[in-house]
């Protein structure tokens, strides 16, 4: 499964990132005013033409502050939220790692919204003809033998493309080669089941605008035992019920046949 | 010629119009006002017409009318469940506006669905699409084959209303082939399997050739396969109803968020179901004038202390066994608002049924009814709304074409019940049913 690797402390927030995502996948630029976000962040937040977004942080790191930048985007989980949860399966986790999106059969539900715990897909709310919207990990490039738009350019190489475990091995490597500049910790390892996309950075993942409340389980584990029961359910339903009706209604018969018996 | 005829046209609706009560006009106008803001909703998209975000995507409309709509609209199942299955004959004649508002609830439901949902046209992919990981896909099943087996429970009454008689023949043959193969392809759908749906169907075959052959007694005005259809699938639907909000760990507080929301979802529509009944029967008596069976319903309520005991205890039960009792005394809105919830909807009228003086009376009756159901709307709009929260987003509140729509929508159902309450035999019904 390919996977990408986010460095923060590579990470110089130079965006470029952001404009090739634009690029790539021919979404429209946004009109921002300055400081709308947190300090340099533009645009403020991810939306439908927007489907990366580098989050400008202040964190005191060695007793001054510093800027540290997270990356926004699609987590593309290994078993994705949004997927278990699309009634039309309008989502698909593909096998090569990326979760892609059939905009001709989706309802428009949003229920992938409220299940995504990472809180990343957009939902196109002024149109007429909507669309669920999110990074798609490049898929078309993927197929095409490429890497995704965001680390092909990418400067520093914060952003390394590859092969789930090769890029969770290089994590752990460099962690241990620098033990006392990291945190002990590869967001997107675990989380939510796992996640192909995974950052590693110098400063707690809460303070550089990630959620760290995720479940270690992939969120569907969480209905299972709710889903898991139905045919039994169904089938005994059928049983207990055709059964009662018989026994009850039975009964009633006997008792208008003695009825009408002691009367004749 | 055709401009006389539009004047007549208008002046017939302005006469029709003009003999409505005040009540009525209102009603007539909120209904209007409501397909109206529809329409606005279809031009500008849901952005313009909701306070809806990324981050709170689900509203009043899922709380109220969805959720809420649903939950209420139990009563049908449960009670042409208690007249044709478990021997509750006597109460033959409330089943039938129970199962008209059952299928009101539910068109209302489809239609607040088709300016809910973004790309409504696509609604109908869920019969080929499929995926039985989603709770959802286990709603829109639900949703589709519970409104086809609610269409087939009134048809009856429509047959009987137009004396087609060999057309009621008809149906009541064909209906139960039909009722095993919606329930085969539901297993199907929701386990993947085909052994699955043959023990399903298998076992549906076994009783209706019993009944068939005469070994099994058979309800000779309603196939007793149609009934048990309705139970299967509304079972999974409320319930699923509340699987749904299983996956958002993260987002709907503490005190809803539980493993057994899907039990609690239906326990709670089961217990309300005899107050939405009585609710509904003496509000019809008040403004629709039809004498209300008092002594049915007195004997309906005689369940409600049982019903609702239970369902607070597992309430509390789960609230202690979870460990967040304490959440309940913080001062939070979600904290206030569950205390609401469970006073209005199960402690006052719980008080209320057990105590005789008020019981008695259709005043007491009906207010004992009226706080059950607004408890349960209360518990459906605390899961979808108040319940949920998004850290980093502005809170949503529902924007007043929501809400205008919401009433419009209620307003409709409203024009629709009393349309057909004075067109077709659904309080005249009184054959009894034989066995």
């Amino acid at each position: 499964m390919k996977a990408l690797l986010i460095d923060s402390t590579r990470c110089i927030g130079c965006r470029a990132c952001q404009v090739a995502c634009k690029e790539w996948n021919e979404l429209n630029a946004e009109e921002t005013t300055f400081f709308s976000g947190k300090g340099y962040q533009n645009p403020p937040d991810l939306s439908p033409s927007t489907w990366t977004l580098i989050t400008y942080n202040e964190v005191e790191v060695n007793n001054r502050f510093d800027w540290v930048f997270g990356k926004m985007q699609c987590f593309h989980c290994n078993v994705p939220a949004c997927a278990s949860a699309c009634p039309v399966s309008a989502l698909e986790k593909t096998e090569a790692g990326p979760v892609i999106y059939h905009a001709s059969i989706c309802l428009g539900c949003r229920y992938c919204q409220l299940a995504c715990p990472f809180k990343v897909p957009r939902f196109e709310w002024n149109k007429i003809i909507p669309e669920i919207t999110k990074c798609t990990m490049c898929a078309d490039r993927i197929n095409a033998g490429m890497e995704p738009a965001c680390a092909k350019v990418c400067s520093t190489d914060a952003i390394v493309f590859g092969e789930r475990d090769e890029l969770i091995a290089e994590a752990e490597d460099r962690i241990r080669k620098n033990p006392t500049f990291y945190i002990h910790h590869i967001y997107g390892k675990e989380e939510a089941g796992g996640t192909c996309v995974m950052h590693i950075s110098n400063v707690p993942f809460n303070e550089i605008g990630f959620d760290t409340n995720i479940p270690m389980d992939p969120i569907v584990s969480k209905s299972s035992h709710a889903m898991k029961p139905i045919p039994y359910v169904l089938t005994g339903l059928g049983l207990v019920l055709g059964g009662v009706s018989w026994v009850v209604n039975r009964k009633k018969e006997l008792e208008k046949e003695t009825k009408s018996g002691m009367e004749g | 010629m055709e401009k006389k005829n539009k004047i007549e046209l208008f002046d017939t609706i302005k006469k029709s119009f003009g003999k409505l009560s005040i009540g009525g006009k209102i009603v007539w106008v909120l209904a209007l006002f409501g397909i109206l803001l529809v329409l606005y909703r279809y031009a500008v998209g849901l952005g313009g017409a909701t306070n809806l975000s990324d981050g709170y995507p689900w509203g009043l409309w899922i709380g109220f009318d969805i959720l809420a709509g649903i939950a209420l609209a139990a009563g049908g199942f449960v009670m042409a469940g208690t007249v044709h299955l478990f021997g509750g004959h006597k109460y033959h004649s409330l089943a039938r506006p129970a199962i008209l508002t059952a299928l009101l609830g539910y068109l209302l439901f489809i239609f607040g669905l088709f300016f809910d949902l973004g790309r409504p046209w696509n609604l109908w992919r869920a019969i080929y699409s499929w995926n039985h990981a989603s709770p959802m896909f286990e709603v829109a099943w639900c949703v589709m084959l519970y409104t086809t087996v609610l269409i087939l429970e009134f048809m009856p009454i429509v047959l009987e209303k137009l004396q087609l008689n060999k057309l009621l023949a008809l149906w009541k043959d064909v209906v139960p082939w039909i009722v095993i193969f919606m329930l085969g392809m539901f297993t199907l759908a929701m386990s993947y399997s085909f052994v699955w749906a043959l023990i399903m169907v298998a076992i549906l075959l076994v009783w209706e050739i019993s009944m068939r052959k005469g070994w099994m007694p058979r309800d000779k005005q309603m196939p007793i396969i149609l009934i048990m259809a309705g139970v299967m699938f509304s079972t999974m639907h409320q319930s699923s109803l509340g699987t749904i909000f299983l996956l958002a760990p993260t987002k709907l507080h503490l005190l809803w968020y539980t493993p057994i929301i899907p039990l609690l979802s239906l326990f709670s529509a089961i217990t309300a179901a005899p107050a939405m009944v009585t609710f509904e029967s003496l509000m019809s008596e008040k403004i629709l004038k039809h004498q209300s069976k008092f002594d049915l319903i007195s004997s309906l309520a005689k369940w409600m202390p049982y019903l609702l005991s239970f369902y607070l205890f597992i309430k509390v039960a789960d609230i202690i066994g979870r460990n967040v009792a304490l959440e309940t005394f913080t001062i939070s809105v979600q904290a206030i608002s569950w205390w609401l919830e469970v006073l209005v909807g199960i402690i006052i009228p719980l008080i209320f049924y057990i105590t005789p003086e008020i019981i008695k009376t259709k005043g007491g009756m009906l207010w004992a009814s009226s706080f059950v159901v607004i408890g349960l709307i209360w518990n459906r709009i605390n899961v979808a709304v108040v319940g949920i929260y998004v850290d980093k987003w502005d809170p949503y509140y529902p924007y007043w074409i929501e809400i205008f729509i919401t009433i419009g929508v209620v307003a409709i159902g409203l024009i629709v019940f009393k349309w057909a309450t004075e067109n077709l035999p659904i309080y005249e019904h009184e054959t009894a049913p034989t066995a």
